[in-house]
This record gives structure tokens, sequence and C-alpha cells, in this order.
């Protein structure tokens, strides 16, 4: 209990430093606003709102006043998601996918001012209850991670890449896995970080320094999203009549189990390497829909279904981060882009990072969330207009955005050419449904999963046994072969026989 | 033919590139030291330590997956299928759209980004993007896609090397005479099209508006670099920052 009120302390005052800054609301209010536009914008994502963030303030600015800025464009785009998903049943961010399912059906039966209240109402829960979750177990975990040396951090590197390729794959999952393995070749470009051997430089001395984060990621998420948006661009339809948008509190309190149980599942799922705010939605809605009494009404507009989703999202955020900042392994692809900002400022998250950073970071995302809370409550027919806009006026601004974000990092051209380069690879493998959350976490994590792996032999002069020595490498290695046994076909049905119940012999039930 | 048999009859392709990639980098690998690194004569690494280790983990990887992939496409029949047009999902006109996309951002990042004013080249490059794609138009989306490369053609063409990259201004010139080209026929051929005269309007206002507000915050208000600092537009912008605004908030 101790340790409970000396963190709430510590992050009261953090809260109070930043309340008091003028400069806060300088960077949070118009940063919350713009990621919910780029929420709200199908084709926009939460990702893509932090990677052009990322590039507009660089390392040139004080990384506290970056942050602020980041994280409300986090926290607003993966709610702004919720518009377009609640009146035109088109969500505007993965994230928000489920959210349709009976945001939709509730906006139809007329009722979409009160989808919108309430979704504004369980997202401020979620992320609160995420932020609370990050506030008290990212310190449990990194007193945990004191002990993580470096064949820890190699298998957990690997499991993050594996585990994003699985989870984010929507065809075959060995193409989630390829798309890491391709993330991870592209780190291994530059001079190694051990030896400084020149790896796949080609004569090309920009290539030296390896592949920048900041155009890598622009290149991913951003290219192929203004691509596919002149494509094939999305009319949108004219949004019906909403109500008066309230915060539906009676609901509110009556459905706080469920509320919290989202949470709960939001930030379980967030804090999952590489695992993002879409799967989180999904998990929730499915968990919900099993354990509610109405969850015979999901997907016909019930209220409970909605709560589900949108609660379990925001809370993802928090989760996300605890990855993040214990072991500088992203928890989602915001999260990766939010990575991106740590590392050009020079902070490496992990054991050694500053407990002012977290105690800051936990601050913004409670500010981040009440900024949210009020402007869904009281500005969100702007946001409704926004949706009026087609794809294809704004699609190419962003690419206006992303050029410039893109060079003014690196402030070279070969960072646009290799921006381009990524973002047309990116985008054939988007067609090919290739994941691109495991190759832009692969890039991220290449450097440090190469350079653990080689220390880890290094240590132990070449024993491999380094790996299965130590109790929490042993752990992750298990993982690690777990989940790639778990994918194999024959591996599947051989647990399907052993499963009770469910033999299909002569004496097995039918 | 449904989407996942096109998908696999992709995916045969696919896999034939990555064998093809995987199968290059495992022998560009064989590059780095590995089992016998040797520095002047002295042992500088042993295996575990090379820096060939990984990459050649992951190209063995890569190499074991598309042959995975190989196998699954085969199984699924997207081999027997991916020498058909129809097998892959070959659509012409929306390749021709892709081919358009893919050529108007080829050229703002390769030829004019470079070599020419960022607000001019990005006025350009959105007013293209905008009108070539919003109404569905192939005269719209043909003629975007020349007027773009057209003066990127020009500019990498009459001023290929990095030194010539920002001192002349003759491309600046060509790109801003596509961009005022470009925008007068957008709106002679929508002079009838009520639906999408609303868009058009918008069109030049956007394309202007918003390069130009996006470099001066950069340049002035984040002091960040932007590209081409001595383009056309921006060498004046800078000049009458610093000689006409700049001293008369300083009060001198």
């Amino acid at each position: 209990m101790d340790f409970v009120i000396t963190q709430l302390s510590g992050f009261s005052a953090s809260l109070f430093t930043l309340v008091l800054d003028p400069v806060t609301y300088f960077y949070l209010i118009p940063a919350v606003f713009l990621g919910i536009v780029f929420g709200a914008l199908p084709g926009l994502t939460a990702t893509l709102a932090v990677t052009i963030l990322t590039g507009f303030f660089g390392n040139k600015f004080p990384l506290d006043q970056a942050l602020i800025a980041l994280i409300g464009a986090y926290v607003g785009a993966i709610y702004g998601g919720s518009y377009p998903s609640i009146l035109l049943n088109i969500p505007g961010t993965a994230a928000s996918a489920a959210t349709a399912m009976d945001g939709y059906p509730l906006t139809k039966q007329g009722k979409g001012g009160q989808a919108l209240g309430l979704t504004t109402t369980a997202s401020f829960i979620g992320t609160l209850f995420g932020t609370f979750c990050l506030l008290i177990f990212v310190w449990v975990l990194l007193a945990i991670s004191k002990n993580i040396a470096s064949p820890e951090k190699a298998l957990l590197a690997l499991f993050g890449i594996l585990l994003s390729g699985t989870l984010m794959s929507k065809d075959l999952v060995i193409k989630g896995w390829i798309s890491g393995l391709i993330g991870l070749a592209m780190a291994m470009v530059g001079l190694d970080p051990l030896l400084s051997e020149e790896r796949y430089v080609f004569g090309w001395s920009y290539l030296l320094s390896g592949f920048q984060v900041v155009p890598v990621l622009m290149g991913a998420f951003a290219i192929p999203q203004i691509m596919e948006g002149a494509r094939h661009a999305i009319m949108m339809a004219k949004t019906p009549k909403v109500g008066r948008i309230a915060p539906e509190i009676g609901e509110v309190v009556r459905r706080m189990p469920s509320i919290l149980r989202s949470g709960g599942i939001g930030t379980g799922v967030g804090a999952l390497p590489g695992v993002g705010e879409d799967v989180a939605g999904w998990v929730s809605y499915g968990v919900g829909k099993a354990a509610s009494k109405e969850g015979h009404r999901f997907g016909k507009g019930s209220k409970e279904g909605l709560i589900s989703a949108e609660a379990a999202n925001n809370a993802a955020i928090g989760g996300a981060l605890i990855p993040l900042l214990v072991l500088g392994i992203p928890g989602s692809p915001p999260a990766a882009a939010l990575l991106g900002a740590l590392k050009i400022n020079n902070v490496i998250p992990g054991p050694t990072i500053d407990p002012a950073l977290i105690l800051h970071v936990v601050a913004i995302l409670v500010l981040a969330s009440l900024t949210m809370l009020l402007m869904g409550l009281f500005t969100a027919r702007v946001f409704i207009t926004v949706l009026r806009i087609p794809q294809t006026v704004f699609l190419p601004v962003v690419m206006v955005l992303t050029t410039i974000g893109s060079f003014s990092v690196g402030g070279g051209i070969n960072d646009l050419f290799l921006m381009i380069g990524v973002g047309f690879v990116a985008y054939a493998m988007n067609r090919m449904h290739y994941p691109i959350a495991p190759l832009v976490i692969g890039v991220i994590l290449g450097g440090l999963f190469d350079e653990t792996f080689r220390r880890s032999l290094l240590i132990s002069d070449g024993d491999l046994s380094v790996f299965v020595s130590r109790p929490g490498a042993a752990i992750l290695l298990l993982l690690n072969v777990a989940l790639i046994l778990s994918q194999i076909p024959a591996v599947k049905r051989l647990g399907a026989r052993l499963r009770p119940g469910s033999a299909s012999g002569p004496t097995g039930g039918a | 033919m449904d989407d996942k048999a096109v998908l696999r009859a992709r995916d045969f392709w696919t896999a034939l590139v990555l064998l093809a990639v995987s199968i290059f980098f495992l022998i560009r690998t064989t590059d780095i030291p590995f089992l016998n690194s040797k520095a002047a004569g002295v042992d500088s690494a042993e295996w575990y330590n090379s820096a060939a280790l990984v990459p050649f983990g992951i190209f063995g990887a890569l190499l074991l997956l598309s042959l995975v992939l190989l196998g699954i496409s085969i199984r699924d029949g997207g081999a027997s299928r991916a020498l058909s047009a129809v097998g892959i999902g070959f659509d012409a006109d929306e390749i021709k759209r892709l081919s358009a996309i893919a050529v108007i951002l080829f050229c703002y990042i390769f030829g004019l980004v470079p070599r020419v004013d960022f607000i001019i080249s990005s006025a350009l490059m959105i007013t293209c993007l905008i009108w070539g794609f919003h109404g569905g138009s192939r005269t719209a989306m043909l003629i975007s896609s020349v007027a773009i490369a057209l003066p990127a053609l020009y500019a990498s063409v009459m001023h290929f090397g990095r030194d010539q990259w920002s001192k002349p201004l003759d491309d600046d010139w060509v790109t801003l005479a596509a961009f005022v080209t470009v925008t007068a026929v957008m709106f002679w051929l929508a002079r009838r099209d009520e639906a999408g005269k609303t868009v058009v309007r918008l069109t030049p206002v956007v394309a202007v508006l918003c390069p130009l507000i996006l470099v001066l915050a950069m340049a002035f208000g984040f002091r960040q670099n932007v590209p081409n600092r001595t383009g056309l537009v921006f060498k004046q912008i800078e000049y009458h920052y610093y000689v006409t605004v700049k001293p008369l908030f300083q009060g001198k």
C-alpha cells in the first residue's frame, strides 16, 4: 500500500507541475484535436499522427514538450476513430473496427448522439484505467527488469517480433513472420553495433549509419495510406443527424463492471509486445459477448458491446507504454513511433530510464484523456463536420507533412529516398496481406536483438546454453518455441487431438 | 475467382522473389568475416561474435519461410494460376491508376523536392493528386501524371548532380509553369462539372496554402530544416523575414 501511495504522490507532483505550466496547453490542446481529426478521417491512423508529429518535433524540441504533443495525439486518435465507426460504419482506425459493430446500429436507431456520448465517457475511463495500470505495473516491472540481461533482452525482442507477426496477420501467420524478418534484415544495414563491421552498405556512405527510424516509420505507415486512398478513395456518405451528445453518467455507472473488465483486457493486450489497440478492441468485444447477459444483442446496437470495444482500445494505450518504458519494446504500432521519438532524443527506455520521465508520461496521459473528454463532449460537431472532407483532398496534404517531417529530422534528401522506397515496398506488402507493424517493430528492435544476442554468446564463449541456464531466458525461449510450434499445422492437429472432449477416433464423441 | 485464390497465385511470385532475395543476401553475408575473422594477422572475433551471425540466421529463416510460402501456394493451386492474368487478379485499370500514383510520388520525391522550391513542387503534387484521383476521370489522371513528370524530368536532366540542386532556378520556373497550366486545365475541364466544382475550387487554395504555412511554421516557428532553402519562393520569404519583418518586430 505504501508503494501505491508513494507512486500516487509522485504522480500528483508531476501532474501539478504540468497543469500549472501554460506551455502544456499550447501543445496539448492542438495535439489532441489533431489526433481526433486523424482518427476520425478514414485513411489516417493513430500511428501516422504520432509519426508525423515525431517528424515535426524531431530532436530540436525538449522531449518533455514533444511528449505532450505525441501522447496527446495518440490518445486523441484512438478515440477519434470511433466517429466514422459509429456514424458511417467506416472504422477511422483499425482500433475502432469493433466499435462499428454496435455503434452504427445505434446510429440507425437514431441514437448516434447517445452512442458518441457513451463512447467518449468509456474511452476516458478506459484511458485512465490503462494509465493507472501503467503507473503501478511499470515500477514493478522495472524492479524485475533490473535482473534482465542480454539473453533475456534478445529473446524478448524476438518474442515481440514473432508475437506481433502472429497476431497482426490477416492471412497466413508466416506472412507476419516474413514481415518481421524483413524488418530485422533492414536493421542489419550499416555498421554492426559490436565490431563496427560494414553490412550491406553497397558503397553508399549514407547507409553506414543504418536505416533511420523516422523515414522508415513515415514510409511504412504514410505512403501506403496515401497510395491506397488515391487508388480506392472512400466517398464519405452524408453524416446522419446526431442528437444531444451527453456523458450518459447513469448508463456509465450501471455498466462500470463492463468498463473495468474491458479496461483490464485492453491494458493486458496492449502490454503484449507489438500487439495494438485493434486486437485489444476485438478481444474485449469477444469476451464481452461471451460474458455479458446481453451478449445476444451484441452486433445489434448493444451499448455494452460499444463500451467493451471502446474502453479496451483506449486502455491499451497505457498498456502499450508499459513494455516501451520498461524494456524499450513497443506494445503497439503508435508506441513504436513514440519509441522512435525517444530514440532520436537519445533516451533509452529500460531499467535505466529516468523515473521522472515515467511520471511525466503518466501525467500527460491523464491530462490528454481529460482534454479528449472535454473535446468529445463540447466540440464533437466539429469532428462530425470533418468527416465530410474527402480522402483525395487530405491525403496529398499528408504527403507534404510526411515529406517535410521526414526531411527535417535527418536533414537530408536521402531520408526522403529511403521513405519512398520503404513506402512502395510496404504498399506492395499491404496488398499481399503482409502486416506492416511487425516490419517496423523488426526495424526498431533489430539492433537490440543483434547486439544482445551476440553479447550473450560473447559472455558465454559461444555456449548456447546461456539461453536456457537463466530462468528468465529459459521461460522466454520456451515462449518463443511454443509460439512457433503453435502455428505449425501438424502441431495444431496434435493439440486438437489431445484436447479432452475433442477426440475424433472411433470412441470419440461426435 | 475468390480473393484467396488470387492471393495464393500472387504468393507464388512473392515466394520466388523472397527466395531470390534471401539467397542474394546470404551470398552477400559471406563477405562479412564469419568463421575466420582476422585483422592484421590477429584473431578479431569468433564465430559467435561475428557480424554475420545474426544476418545468416535472418536470411536463413527468410529462405525457409519463403519455401514454406511457395509450398502453400503450390498446394492451394496458386502456381497453376500464377501465369494467367486472371489468376493473379490483374486489372489493367487498377495498374494504370497505381502507376499514375507511383509516378506522381516518385517524380515529387526524386525529381522535384531535391531541386525545386518546396512550396512550388508541393503545390504541383497536391494539385495533381487531388484532381487526378478525386473524380476518377482517366483524362485528369493522365494529364496530372504528365504535368508532374515533365518538370521532374527537366529538373533531373538539367540538374542531375547534387552540386546543381540548389542554385539554378530555371527548374523552379518550369515547375511553376506546370502548376499554373495544370490548374488552368483543371478549371477549364471542370467548367460544366457541377458535382466536382467545390473540390476544383478548393484545390489551388489547399495546394498553395498548405505547403506555404507548413514551410513557414517549420522554418521560422519550429526552427527545423526545410528542403531547398534557395528555391524561388523560399529564398524571397527568408530574405524578407530577416531584412523586413524581423527588424520591424525588433523596432529597428
